[in-house]
C-alpha cells in the first residue's frame, strides 16, 4: 500500500497512546539483591530488553514508568520503595520480580517485607529464587498486554 | 514507624562553614547496590563520608539457626550473590570440619570445587568489571563482560540447576556428577577465554580516560588496609599479597600451580589490574582441573549418616531407605563444637564462625564479610577526593550488599 | 519439618573450645571480660595487625549468657611477596558476658571494630564502652529489640503468630486487587467483560 500526499490516517487517540506507552516502558533501577544482577543479565546483549522498548533504566523516579523492584525488601528499605513509588509519575505500573519481593521468599523473619504488595500495588509478579531473565522478559510482555488492553494488576508471570 | 525514611539525622547534619550534607543513595545508579553514603560536601570535595548499610539486612543468619544444616545452606548461599558457589563452598567446608570428615570428601568432588569456585570468580569479576565500567561511562565494557559472563552461568545451570544459587556444593561432594556434554563446552569456554579477556584488557587498560579517572585515586596503603581489615584484591593492589589460597590451603589448592597477582601502588588502577590477572590465573587453575577431571569417580562422601545413599538403592536396601528418611525429615547431627573456616572469595577472606550444639540445625553461623571491612575502609580514602571519584572509589572496592547487610 | 519456626535453645551448656580438641589452625583463648583489652592491646603490639573478625553468640541458658569472639591475624603491615606472607598466625580470643556488662571498645587499636562493634550491639544488644557512635547498623534506627537473641522470635514481634498465607491466597493488599494467583487467561476475562459492559 503506498502512501502518497495527503492521504490522513485516522485512529482513537487512546490507541496512539496506548501503543505510544507500551512500546517504550522505562523501568527505574530499582535493583536491590540477586534479582538485580539477573535484571542486569537482561538488559545485556543475549536477552536485551531494550528491543521490547525498554531502553534504558531511569534512575530518577520522575522519569521512569515502570518500577521493577528486584530483591529482598529489608525493613529500612521499604519506606524508601514507598517512597520512590509516591514519587512516580502516573501512569506508572509495578512488576516483583523474584520470590522475595512477591511474598518475602525463603526469608520468612523479622528483617524482609513479606512482599511488595503490602506496600504498593503491583501487577505482574514473576516468580523464581531469582527467575531467570527470560522470566522477566516475560513479565514485561505481561505490562505491555495490561497497557494496550487495560486491566490491572496481580498477575503472576508463569508458563 | 513513619512511611518515609528520614535518612539524615541531626547528629549527622554538621555545623560547619562551607560544607553542605548530601545523602547518595540508598537507590543510587553508581553505588552497586544499596548503599546510602552521607557525605559531607564543600563544593565538589567530600571532606567526610559516612556510608550507611542495613538496607538489605536479610536476616540471613538468624534463619539458618532454624532450618537443617543442608537447608541452612540455600539462605546462606545467598549471602554474597555474585559468587554463590564460594559461600556454599566456605559453609560445606565448615561443616564438614565440624563433621570431621574433611579427608573422606571424594578426590573428584574437590577438583570439581575448585573449578567451580575458580569459574565463579570470573563470573563475578566480569559482574565488577561491568558495573565498574559502567559508573565510569564506558558502557561498552558492560556488554563484553556479561556475555562472558554467561557462558559461566549456562555451566553453572547445566551442572547445579539454576544459574545463580545452584546449590551444587553441598556438605559431604557435590550434588551429582557433571553432565554428558559439560566437559565440552567447558573446553569451548577455555579455548574462548583468551580471545575475550584481550578484548576486555583492549577496552579499559591503555584507554586515558580510564587512566586519569583511577590513577592514585582511592589510595590504600598497607597499613591504613590492614587497620581497615581489608583482604581480597584490594589488599594485594597495595602490596601485602596475603591470599587465602596460598596461606591456608584447602580442598587442594596446594597442588594447583597458579600465581597471587598483586601491585604496589594501591590505587583504582592497581586493584583493576589485579583483578583482571586473578581472571588470568583462575582459568590457569580451571586448565588444570580439567585435565583431572577425565578420570571418573563418586562425588559426594559414601557415609549414609550425611549424605543420601544413591536413589536406586532404596529399593533394594532397608538401611538405605531409613537412612534416607532421616537425612531428608530430621539431616544430620554435627557434634558439638566450634569452627572458623575461610576461604578466598572474589572479594576477600570470607569466613564461617560455625557453632554447633550437637543438634541437626546450627547454632550460629556468624559471617566474616569482606564486603563489610573493605566497604568500611571507604571512610578512609574517601576524604579529600571528588564526588565522581567516589564512584570509582566505591567500584573498585567491590562490595556486594547482600553480604555487607546479610 | 522446621521450616522457619523458632529453633529450639541448646539445653545444654556449652563452651565449644572445652569439648573437643581445636579443629581450625586458630589459636583459641579465653579471657575474661576485666582483662580483655589488655589482652587485646598485647595482642596488637605481638603483630597483631588484623583483626579479621568480632562477633558475638548467644548461648542463652549459659552463665555468662554472651561469648564476643575476636578473630585476629599476625600479617606485618607491609608490603610483602606471597612467600614472605606465608601462613600467618591466627588468634581466637572469646570473652563471656552477661547482658548487662559492658565491654571495652577496640576501635582505636583496630579501625575495622567501628562497624563490627555496632553489628554487635544492634543485633545482640552488647554495649562497647568508648565507641564514638555506637547506633544501629542494620535494623532501622527506632527499632526495638535485638534481632539475633535466642530469645527473640524469629518472624519479628508482631507476626509471631500470623500464619503465612500460600501466593495463591495473597492478595495485592495495597491496590485491592483479587487473589495473585490468577491467570493470563483470567485476565482477559476480566478484560472482555468490562469491554463488553
Amino acid at each position: 500500500m503506498a502512501v502518497g500526499p495527503g492521504q490522513f490516517m485516522l485512529a482513537r487517540v487512546d490507541d496512539v497512546a496506548r501503543w505510544a506507552q507500551s512500546s517504550s516502558v522505562w523501568p527505574l533501577t530499582m535493583g536491590l539483591a540477586c534479582c538485580a544482577i539477573e535484571m542486569m543479565t537482561a538488559t545485556s546483549s543475549e536477552y536485551d530488553i531494550a528491543r521490547l522498548g525498554s531502553e534504558v533504566f531511569r534512575s530518577s523516579p520522575r522519569q521512569a514508568d515502570l518500577m521493577i523492584v528486584s530483591g529482598r525488601v529489608s525493613q529500612k528499605m521499604g519506606a524508601v520503595v514507598k517512597r520512590l513509588y509516591d514519587q512516580m509519575a502516573d501512569p506508572k505500573w509495578v512488576i516483583s520480580m523474584g520470590a522475595c519481593a512477591s511474598s518475602g521468599g525463603i526469608f520468612d523473619n523479622y528483617a524482609v517485607i513479606q512482599g511488595i504488595d503490602t506496600i504498593i500495588p503491583v501487577d505482574v509478579y514473576v516468580p523464581g529464587c531469582p527467575p531467570t531473565p527470560d522470566g522477566l522478559l516475560y513479565a514485561v510482555n505481561l505490562i505491555q498486554q495490561q497497557i494496550r488492553e487495560g486491566g490491572r494488576g496481580g498477575i503472576v508471570a508463569s508458563a | 514507624m513513619s512511611v518515609y525514611a528520614k535518612p539524615l539525622s541531626p547528629e549527622v547534619v554538621s555545623q560547619g562553614d562551607n560544607t553542605m550534607v548530601l545523602s547518595m543513595g540508598p537507590q543510587h545508579p553508581s553505588t552497586h547496590g544499596v548503599l546510602q553514603i552521607v557525605l559531607e560536601i564543600d563544593g565538589e570535595n567530600v571532606v567526610k563520608a559516612d556510608p550507611e548499610i542495613g538496607y538489605l539486612h536479610t536476616g540471613i543468619e538468624k534463619t539458618a539457626e532454624g532450618l537443617f544444616w543442608t537447608q541452612a545452606q540455600t539462605v546462606i548461599e545467598r549471602m554474597d550473590y555474585l559468587a554463590p558457589s564460594s559461600n556454599a563452598l566456605c559453609y560445606s567446608l565448615a561443616v564438614e570440619k565440624l563433621l570431621g570428615i574433611t579427608d573422606r570428601i571424594p578426590e573428584r568432588a574437590q577438583i570439581i570445587r575448585v573449578m567451580d569456585m575458580e569459574l565463579t570468580r570470573i563470573a563475578s569479576h566480569c559482574v565488577w568489571l561491568g558495573t565498574h565500567g559502567i559508573d565510569l561511562g564506558a558502557i561498552s565494557v558492560f556488554f563484553y563482560c556479561f556475555d562472558l559472563r554467561e557462558h559461566i552461568l549456562d555451566l553453572q545451570e547445566a551442572n547445579g540447576g539454576a544459574r545463580m544459587h545452584p546449590n551444587y556444593m553441598r556438605v559431604g561432594g557435590c550434588n551429582g556428577d557433571l553432565p554428558d556434554g559439560y566437559l565440552a563446552r567447558l573446553d569451548a569456554l577455555i579455548e574462548k577465554f583468551p580471545g575475550r579477556m584481550r578484548e576486555l584488557r583492549g577496552l579499559l587498560q591503555a584507554n586515558p580516560i580510564f587512566q586519569d579517572r583511577t590513577i592514585d585515586v582511592g589510595v590504600l596503603t598497607p597499613e591504613e588496609a590492614l587497620q581497615w581489615s581489608v583482604t581480597g584484591p584490594s589488599l594485594r593492589a597495595s602490596g601485602v599479597a596475603y591470599d587465602v589460597r596460598k596461606a591456608y590451603p584447602y580442598t587442594g589448592y596446594d597442588t594447583y600451580e597458579f600465581d597471587v597477582p598483586s601491585r604496589t601502588e594501591g590505587d583504582a588502577y592497581a586493584r583493576f589490574l589485579v583483578r583482571l590477572d586473578e581472571m588470568d590465573q583462575s582459568i590457569r587453575i580451571v586448565q588444570q582441573a580439567r585435565k583431572r577431571l577425565d578420570t571418573p569417580g563418586p562425588v559426594m562422601i559414601d557415609d549414609p549418616k550425611v549424605a543420601l545413599p544413591p536413589k536406586e538403592t532404596i529399593a533394594l536396601s532397608m538401611e538405605a531407605l531409613i537412612h534416607h528418611f532421616k537425612l531428608i525429615s530430621e539431616g544430620f547431627r554435627v557434634p558439638p563444637g566450634d569452627v572458623y573456616q575461610n576461604v578466598e572469595s572474589p572479594r576477600g577472606e570470607l569466613g564461617y564462625y560455625i557453632v554447633s550444639d550437637g543438634e541437626n540445625r546450627p547454632y550460629r553461623v556468624r559471617t566474616r564479610p569482606p564486603s563489610l571491612y573493605n566497604l568500611q575502609a571507604l571512610k578512609g580514602i574517601a576524604p579529600g577526593n571528588l564526588i565522581a571519584d567516589l564512584v570509582v572509589m566505591i567500584g573498585s572496592l567491590d562490595p556486594v550488599f547482600g553480604e555487607v547487610d546479610r | 519439618m522446621p521450616s522457619t519456626q523458632n529453633p529450639p535453645i541448646a539445653g545444654a551448656a556449652i563452651d565449644p573450645p572445652s569439648l573437643r580438641p581445636p579443629i581450625d589452625d586458630a589459636a583459641i583463648e579465653r579471657v575474661e571480660s576485666a582483662q580483655l583489652r589488655e589482652r587485646l592491646e598485647a595482642l596488637r603490639r605481638d603483630g597483631y595487625a588484623v583483626l579479621l573478625d568480632l562477633g558475638a553468640v548467644d548461648y542463652l541458658r549459659r552463665t555468662p549468657r554472651f561469648d564476643v569472639v575476636y578473630h585476629l591475624l599476625q600479617l606485618a603491615p607491609v608490603r610483602a611477596g606471597v612467600a614472605d606472607v606465608g601462613s600467618p598466625a591466627r588468634k581466637r580470643v572469646l570473652c563471656g558476658i552477661e547482658s548487662s556488662q559492658h565491654l571495652p571498645t577496640v576501635m582505636d587499636l583496630w579501625k575495622s571494630a567501628d562497624w563490627a562493634e555496632r553489628e554487635v550491639y544492634d543485633l545482640f544488644g552488647i554495649v562497647f564502652d568508648g565507641h564514638s557512635d555506637l547506633r544501629r547498623i542494620q535494623m532501622p534506627r527506632d527499632w526495638e529489640g535485638h534481632p539475633l537473641r535466642k530469645d527473640y522470635p524469629m518472624r519479628g514481634p508482631e507476626r509471631e503468630r500470623a500464619p503465612r498465607p500460600a501466593f495463591a491466597n495473597k492478595s495485592n493488599v495495597v491496590a485491592g486487587t483479587p487473589p495473585a494467583g490468577r491467570t493470563l487467561e483470567a485476565l482477559q476475562e476480566q478484560v472482555k467483560r468490562a469491554r463488553e459492559s
